[in-house]
């Protein structure tokens, strides 16, 4: 139960803009507070909303950019495999400070859209407007098997003329994050569907990109690192990134600004247009 | 420039790790060479070179296709589609002279009368060419099976066919037969010249033709429209 009350009290801490580090500390100290003197945390703190609300007014928020100018704007994205329609006249703004969510069924065309956006496939209609440098990390695969995960660094960096010694850094500090120490002898094919997945991320974080696209990134990962994630991206958005996840997972839909569900609507199976929920 | 360096060193990091495959792969040499030993030097030189651009077209191959993912994503790092072929076209290419080394003493040891020259020529020829050729192939073809089977093929025919035939000159190894037949028989200049032309042709072919469809496949598509951060 504490569990529960504690991940709806940070939830709450970080839809209130509570700066990461300083809800971090909160949650930490309510915890220890509550294994301590075994109570109840509604009766201990009261209901998570009305706590998080007291903490606010106590240590302030965190300046937040927004709203921030345009990053992202996908209009009319339509995308057809054979006769079937999977999108149909999707679309996406994000902000620079904004996280969307990418949701829906499975072959809804969540991959598809955020690989439409990413510019890696055409659609058949509508047209996606980037602002700033862009950064994509899969779902899987985006590794090369046989180098080391410093290897990965140094090659990124290469790309924008960032010399091998800082590359290394930045990416292992990245990694860091994540809670991966990146530093080791092996060889990417070498390491854990989880780990591997921080080494893609890490990768697509590195070249810091104002718009951020992420397609379930956190395939194979443990809770903490999952927290950790999730704390990483809120750090990201604050520091003005425009950040979409493609997710399956609702549960952490109070952690994000905006809502694109996919669904199909209509038991027929013709697809409703893109937005159908978002907070401002 | 420091781009196509970074990206030819790790294409080179990668294919030396995989010691396993390419052992296999020199294996095809080495007996092309010593099954003819005893039959006729000349068709015996010949298979060796043929085997040695049968082994740098499948690395090539493998080395392409390992980095189909991969490439997208560097493109978003900062990198143009000729930094990420060509880069890994000299990676390949230095993988290539590696292997050639031990394949271009064999005959010395071995004892041939030869002129050795040619036989480097010879070597050179059939490296450059199949650098491309296995990237093309791995560019157009997806997987490693299917690649991996054309280029058995395109072998076979170029182990089987009449080197006198006008056929012939479309294979891509045709050039470095063509030079081993000058080494080894010790035949007049026409053959090195037909060999040396016909392989930096063949080669220049397929490099352009790794560039256009690499660049189709990792050009900016239409529908996207950068803007600077305003």
């Amino acid at each position: 139960m504490n569990d529960d009350w504690l991940r709806t009290f940070a939830a709450e801490l970080h839809h209130r803009r509570v700066a990461v580090d300083a809800a971090r500390h909160v949650v930490a100290e309510a915890a220890t507070h509550l294994r301590d003197s075994g109570g109840d945390p509604w009766v201990v703190f009261g209901p998570p909303q009305q706590y998080a609300g007291a903490i606010v007014e106590s240590i302030g928020t965190a300046p937040g950019p927004r709203p921030g100018p345009v990053r992202l704007h996908a209009r009319g994205i339509t995308k057809r495999y054979g006769r079937k329609t999977v999108l149909r006249d999707a679309t996406l703004t994000v902000r620079a400070g904004q996280i969307a969510a990418v949701v829906g069924a499975n072959g809804c065309g969540k991959s598809t859209f955020l690989r439409i956006c990413a510019g890696l496939i055409s659609p058949d209609a509508g047209e996606v407007t980037v602002s700033g440098r862009l950064g994509y990390c899969p779902q899987s695969g985006g590794t090369a098997d046989f180098l080391l995960a410093d290897e990965h660094f140094v090659l990124v960096g290469a790309g924008q003329g960032v010399a091998r010694g800082p590359a290394r850094r930045a990416g292992r500090a990245a990694a860091r994050q994540l809670g991966w120490e990146a530093g080791g002898n092996v060889q990417a094919r070498h390491l854990s569907g989880g780990t591997r997945q921080k080494l893609n991320l890490t990768m697509s974080t590195l070249s810091e990109p104002d718009v951020l696209l992420l397609d379930e990134p956190y395939q194979g990962f443990d809770q903490g690192t999952y927290v950790n994630f999730w704390d990483q991206l809120s750090r990201l958005r604050d520091e003005g990134a425009a950040i979409v996840v493609v997710t399956h997972l609702l549960n952490q839909l109070d952690r994000v600004d905006t809502v694109l569900d996919l669904t199909p609507a209509q038991p027929s199976g013709r697809i409703a247009p893109g937005v159908r929920g978002g907070r401002p | 420039m420091n781009r196509l360096v970074t990206v030819a060193e790790m294409t080179l990091r990668e294919l030396l790790r995989r010691r396993g495959v390419l052992l296999l792969l020199l294996l095809m040499p080495l007996t092309f060479y010593l099954i003819r030993r005893d039959a006729y030097l000349g068709q015996s030189v010949r298979s060796l070179l043929l085997g040695v651009g049968w082994a740098v077209s499948t690395a090539a191959l493998f080395a392409t296709t390992a980095a189909r993912e991969l490439e997208p994503r560097l493109r978003f790092a900062g990198y143009r589609p000729h930094h990420l072929y060509l880069g890994r076209m000299l990676g390949l290419w230095a993988v290539g002279l590696v292997i050639s080394v031990p394949f271009f003493l064999l005959p010395l040891v071995d004892g041939a009368d030869l002129r050795y020259g040619g036989l480097a020529a010879a070597m050179l020829c059939s490296v450059g060419v199949a650098a491309p050729f296995g990237m093309l192939i791995g560019t157009l073809l997806p997987r490693e099976l299917e690649g991996t089977l054309l280029l058995l093929t395109v072998v076979t025919v170029q182990m089987l066919i009449d080197p006198a035939g006008s056929g012939a000159k479309l294979t891509p190894f045709w050039s470095s037969r063509e030079i081993a037949t000058w080494s080894v028989d010790h035949t007049d200049e026409g053959y090195l010249t037909r060999g040396v032309l016909h392989g930096f042709a063949v080669t220049a072919l397929l490099v352009l033709s790794v560039a256009a469809v690499a660049s189709v496949r990792l050009r900016r598509r239409r529908h996207l429209r950068h803007l600077p951060v305003g």
